[in-house]
């Protein structure tokens, strides 16, 4: 029984980091992502999003605005943990990885694992009530599914079918649930406690996790798909390393902004963006600066 | 026929300008300061190469300066530990800060593939300030949302903040410099901006 149950462990585990060790580097400076987030405008967005705004506003207004972090001792050291291995290991093996493929291989590749993981899109999409993009969504995905080769080649966004971005997390949000402490977790990286049990659909929703696990090719399949996400967030990370003073506090925010840009399917009220909140105390709005210098 | 031709086209001429003759109001100044941004990246992605590290920043200087409230933005990102600076301290940190910021632009935009700008919308905020929302469409078909907060001051539009898909700038650097400050001081912050923007002129060197 230990025979079994040991590598069927370890492989569930290489799973669940394939599912988000790109979440984990998924802050929204990220290039790669950012096409994604663009891409969450459905037909009747609006339509949802008011419906939204007006039952849940007031928990992602929240969410946005709080920087309050209760586990950071403990977050720091996993962030700083998972730092070190991806730039020690991931990292160097994804840059390989893009140098020894063609784009439009890692293309293909991408297109191939997000197929698979587009049943749990639709899932969310009816949790959420969204069933006009719901039907669009499984349209999309026996599209992609049969005359584009299992996701190979992306038929749903040739044809108008635009790609969704849709998770458990996203739906607990939407059914009134707040954040949940900001959680870094060994291996998987940025999360929130309103975002993990989306570990569990994204996994039992994905048709590539039943047919690697019946051919026993769990750990390849899984590998390959975890190198390509991350070769897809090289962009996004090396921008992170020039311009971030603090790493930890910059994945953090952008993370925690991505969640709620998404949740909002992409479009925030305006006023979530003023800045009155930002603003401590009244009474050095006159002093004057007027020596901006530069220095090259 | 000729004369019915000539009063057709001039109803046509005035049909067509009136809305931009309605919308004409203050407003229009602030789009006007988004538009000068990005019409100033988009020339210097354009030339990026042959301006190399040092013409990106000698042309994006201005126009980032004049288009930002910096002082302002500098009190909203140090949050509560604004306060705790004096006037000279305050003076340093703006000038760092603002040398961060070019430095980052003039090594980020460093090249161009086609990438275009295009308005989307303008809403104004309980607060007076507007919200400008554009988007930057790269040629592959990725569009990017970029949207502006700005906000008027002595009769002039400055921006205070740029969100791009929804990752607002200033919640970021807020966040960021707010932590440094609390676990390294001021001048840690200070060193930290410091070596950010040499780190950002060395591949200019290469």
């Amino acid at each position: 029984m230990n025979r079994y149950q040991g590598p069927r462990k370890v492989s569930i585990f290489f799973w669940l980091a394939l599912h988000c060790l790109g979440g984990g580097f998924a802050y929204a400076q990220s290039r790669q992502n950012e096409a994604v987030g663009a891409q969450t405008t459905g037909p009747d967005a609006a339509e949802v999003d008011a419906g939204m705004e007006a039952t849940n506003e007031g928990s992602i207004e929240a969410d946005a605005a709080s920087s309050d972090d209760p586990l950071e001792s403990v977050n720091r050291p996993v962030y700083n943990f998972n730092d070190t291995l991806d730039k020690a290991i991931l990292e160097p093996i994804a840059k390989g990885y893009v140098e020894i493929t063609p784009r439009l291989v890692r293309t293909g590749i991408t297109n191939i694992y997000e197929n698979a993981a587009y049943l749990n899109v639709i899932l969310n999409d009816i949790l959420q009530g969204k069933f006009e993009q719901a039907g669009a969504d499984f349209t999309r995905f026996v599209f992609n599914t049969t005359l584009g080769l299992a996701g190979l080649v992306d038929i749903g966004t040739a044809v108008g079918l635009e790609k969704h971005e849709e998770d458990f997390g996203q739906t607990l949000a939407k059914w009134g649930s707040g954040e949940g402490a900001y959680l870094v977790i060994p291996l998987l990286g940025p999360n929130t406690v309103r975002d993990t049990p989306d570990y569990g659909t994204a996994l039992v929703t994905n048709p590539l996790f039943y047919v690697s696990i019946a051919n026993a090719i769990l750990i390849p399949v899984a590998a390959v798909g975890i190198i390509n996400k991350r070769a897809n967030l090289l962009d996004a990370t090396r921008l992170r390393d020039e311009a971030a003073v603090d790493p930890y506090t910059f994945t953090r925010e952008a993370y925690r902004q991505r969640r709620a840009f998404l949740i909002y399917d992409g479009h925030p009220p305006a006023e979530h963006y003023d800045v009155d909140e930002f603003i401590e105390q009244e009474g050095t709005e006159d002093e004057e600066f007027d020596d901006i210098l530069f220095i090259k | 026929m000729k004369a019915l031709l000539k009063a057709l086209l001039t109803t046509l001429l005035w049909v067509s300008l009136a809305p931009a003759i309605c919308k004409a109001g203050p407003d229009d100044a602030a789009d006007a300061v988004v538009t000068k941004l990005q019409s100033t990246l988009l020339d210097v992605m354009q030339h990026a190469t042959a301006l190399g590290y040092t013409g990106r920043y000698d042309q994006l200087a201005p126009v980032l300066t004049s288009s930002f409230d910096v002082p302002y933005i500098s009190r909203l990102v140090l949050g509560k530990y604004w306060s705790t600076l004096d006037h000279e301290q305050k003076s340093e940190f703006i000038k760092t800060f603002v040398n961060y910021g070019i430095a980052a632009a003039a090594s980020q935009f460093d090249g161009y593939n086609g990438e275009t700008f295009r308005p989307v919308s303008k809403e104004q905020l309980e607060s007076g300030r507007v919200v400008i929302r554009t988007e930057l469409v790269k040629t592959d078909g990725e569009v990017i949302s970029l949207d502006y907060l700005l906000s008027e001051k002595d009769g002039r539009w400055y921006i205070l903040n740029v969100i791009a898909n929804g990752v607002s700038d200033l919640s970021l650097k807020r966040a960021e410099y707010t932590a440094v400050i609390r676990d390294q001081g001021f001048d840690g912050l200070l060193a930290q901006l410091k070596q950010k923007t040499e780190e950002y002129k060395e591949p200019a060197a290469k």
